[in-house]
């Protein structure tokens, strides 16, 4: 593992940590900044990712920043998608003690 | 040298003692039976019993040879993960006060360890009933309404999936002659549906949807330890006599991509951490099964080291959220929030559990779970692929975002609970540690992956880490836009109703009907019936008067029987 890896990886954690510290309401005091920090992890990982050699295993790998729209849309298609189930399966939370089962 | 001993049967009757040793002795004995376990499996490792693989501990019974001890390579792993784990889960319960709870955790954990190192059919099921028996006094723990009613739900679906195993045992047995357990044959006429019955058994175990639902609905109602030991064992063991049993069986590919998706929707609705938790088991494991159903070396060295680094961060999440429910009391998301500035160290540990389960590169999914969806690339699949990267995002989606999220930060629940005792900070530290550790060095570990160690596998490559930064760093910005326009499902006091709604409605109802109307007519036939008893022992006991009535009635009868037969035989002869 070269040196170039584990600092992408640490600014990916730091990104991952940045968000939540950002996010944590009330506003932490470096709640902006925090912020912005992981906007930059986002900018850094887009400008990295289009000098990629990318494995071209299946047609859609060669579309430049592939994962991150794909995690993007995954993620917001999953919330969707549970919205939805939520008219249909979430029930009160004594539900089945009502029900006596 | 040294003869084997069966680290299973330490854990076993290493419990039996519990009772014997009070207040600081106890917590020091506690510690000797999965420490003892540990090296026991170590040593294997280093040849003291034998060049593995090696089989040993048979005992002769009706006529076949059981075997308690095979170990080869894939039970040697699932042995080392199961007692490297314990270690710091028994450090973690070490404040328990009941012995029985100790005991019940401690037989579960042994006899998880008899099924991995099980060389026969006879001495698998064995383990198996005493696991499913063990994992529900666990439950039962709980000691609560809810607990007791969960926990017979629970063994009601384990004894229906050790039925359908002791019949596709049995039918296994006498199609073959052989008890051994090797990979099953289920392309052979003769031995299919025994394989399939088999199968059932093993994919119930597994949590495999629609035969799941005894594991979101049971795994939160233990206690704050006993949930830890069971997101450990009965899963796992069920991964294991997979991998060993139906390598390269193909629907096992289609069956966890199912797995790895459908769990994700239910943990995002879900408002019991602990319930999160459990779905978030079912999503694992389907990574584990669909490498399972490839049965390419690749793809089995992925499932199998998925399952050892799951164990550790995923009974690493469960102490952090156990951690929280033994301060504030709960572990619904609706009364939590704003926890890291009072909890920092469970905060932190919890945060290395939820970006390992994430697979973030330097922590243990990274290294192992790519393996797997590397292998559906390999292989052309590029549906199975697309869902696993969906689960990809999904599993981020719930343990590694949700669970920290609004347990440590989000809204400030103004709850102002401390860190755990010493003892669950230890646990969680070490759990933290070998996170940390085959996340960045997991070399030590691919060399004792089970097939062909030859090939190591590299998982820092430049595509690879990038691939999946951008993956969960763009699905993180999906959240903070969702969050923040308020799409975001927000919690709320709820349940969600999953595959045993029916099971239990329809119960609830095959209850209610023998309660009530069943009840009903039953007392009234018994009633009539008890009148026209009594009228006809009637004849036998009171007095010789009714008797004679009676006869004479009956004969009076008679007479008038033969007279219309006569009568009516002589009409229609001369008529």
């Amino acid at each position: 593992m070269d040196i170039m890896l584990a600092v992408l990886a640490l600014l990916g954690l730091i990104g991952y940590v940045t968000l939540f510290l950002g996010t944590a309401e009330p506003r932490h005091r470096y709640g902006k900044q925090f912020l912005a920090i992981f906007a930059f992890t986002l900018i850094v990982m887009v400008i990295v990712g289009l000098f990629v050699q990318w494995p071209i295993e299946f047609a859609w790998q060669k579309v430049n920043a592939f994962y991150a729209m794909f995690g993007f849309a995954a993620f917001t298609f999953l919330i969707y998608a549970a919205k939805g189930l939520r008219l249909l399966l979430v029930k009160k939370e004594d539900y089945y003690e009502e029900k006596g089962v | 040298m040294m003869s084997w001993l069966h680290p299973g049967f330490i854990l076993i009757f290493g419990a039996l003692l519990v009772p014997l040793f009070k207040g600081k002795w106890k917590e020091a004995y506690l510690i000797l039976p999965p420490v003892a376990a540990l090296i026991v499996v170590i040593l294997m490792h280093t040849g003291v019993f034998g060049q593995i693989p090696f089989s040993t501990w048979h005992l002769p019974f009706l006529g076949y040879d059981l075997v308690f001890g095979k170990v080869d390579n894939l039970s040697f792993l699932f042995g080392l993960a199961f007692t490297l784990a314990l270690v710091p889960v028994m450090i973690y319960s070490l404040h328990v006060k009941s012995s029985t709870e100790h005991m019940s955790q401690l037989i579960y954990a042994g006899s998880a360890l008899g099924v991995v190192f099980a060389g026969d059919l006879i001495s698998l099921y064995f383990f198996w009933e005493l696991m499913s028996i063990a994992s529900v006094l666990v439950i039962w723990h709980g000691a609560t309404e809810k607990a007791h009613s969960a926990g017979y739900r629970y063994i009601l679906w384990h004894v229906a999936g050790g039925i359908t195993l002791l019949a596709g045992i049995i039918m296994y047995i006498s199609a073959t002659g052989s008890i051994t357990f090797n990979a099953f044959d289920w392309n052979s006429d003769s031995t299919f549906w025994a394989s399939m019955l088999i199968f059932i058994g093993f994919i119930l175990n597994a949590g495999v949807p629609p035969l799941h639902a005894w594991l979101p609905d049971a795994y939160p109602e233990s206690t704050v330890t006993g949930s830890v030991y069971l997101s450990i064992f009965t899963t796992k063991s069920a991964v294991y006599v997979l991998a060993r049993g139906f390598a390269g069986f193909s629907p096992l590919i289609w069956i966890g991509a199912f797995m790895t998706i459908y769990p994700i929707f239910f943990a995002v609705l879900e408002n019991n951490l602990r319930r999160v938790l459990s779905y978030s088991i079912i999503n694992q494991v389907g990574f584990m099964l669909c490498g399972i159903g490839m049965g390419t070396a690749l793809a089995m060295n992925g499932a199998t080291s998925h399952a050892f680094v799951h164990i550790i961060y995923k009974s690493l999440l469960f102490m952090s959220v156990g951690s929280v429910l033994f301060r504030t009391r709960t572990a619904n998301i609706t009364d939590l929030g704003g926890l890291f500035k009072t909890m920092p160290l469970t905060a932190v540990f919890c945060l290395v559990g939820a970006a390992s389960i994430s697979a973030f590169p330097l922590l243990s999914g990274f290294t192992t779970k790519a393996m797997v969806v590397q292998s559906a690339a390999l292989g052309g699949m590029g549906l199975i692929f697309v869902l696993l990267l969906i689960a990809g995002a999904g599993v981020f989606e719930h343990a590694g975002i949700k669970v920290p999220f609004f347990t440590f930060f989000g809204r400030d629940s103004g709850l102002k609970a401390k860190d755990p005792p010493v003892n669950m900070l230890l646990g969680m530290g070490i759990m933290a540690f070998l996170c940390i550790f085959f996340g960045v060095y997991p070399y030590p570990l691919y060399q004792i992956l089970p097939y062909s160690a030859a090939a190591i596998y590299n998982p820092f490559t430049i595509p690879h880490v990038m691939e999946t930064l951008e993956l969960l760093l763009f699905a993180a910005f999906a959240f903070f836009i969702l969050h923040k326009t308020g799409i975001y499902p927000p919690e709320r006091r709820t349940i969600t109703l999953d595959t045993d709604w029916p099971l239990r409605v329809l119960g609830g109802k095959v209850i209610w009907f023998a309660k009530g109307p069943l009840s009903t007519f039953s007392t009234r036939m018994d009633n009539n019936m008890k009148k026209i008893a009594a009228d006809f022992s009637a004849f036998g006991e009171e007095k010789e008067e009714r008797v004679f009535i009676g006869v004479s009635v009956m004969l009076a009868l008679l007479f008038l029987a033969l007279y219309l037969i006569v009568e009516i035989s002589y009409n229609w002869i001369f008529s």
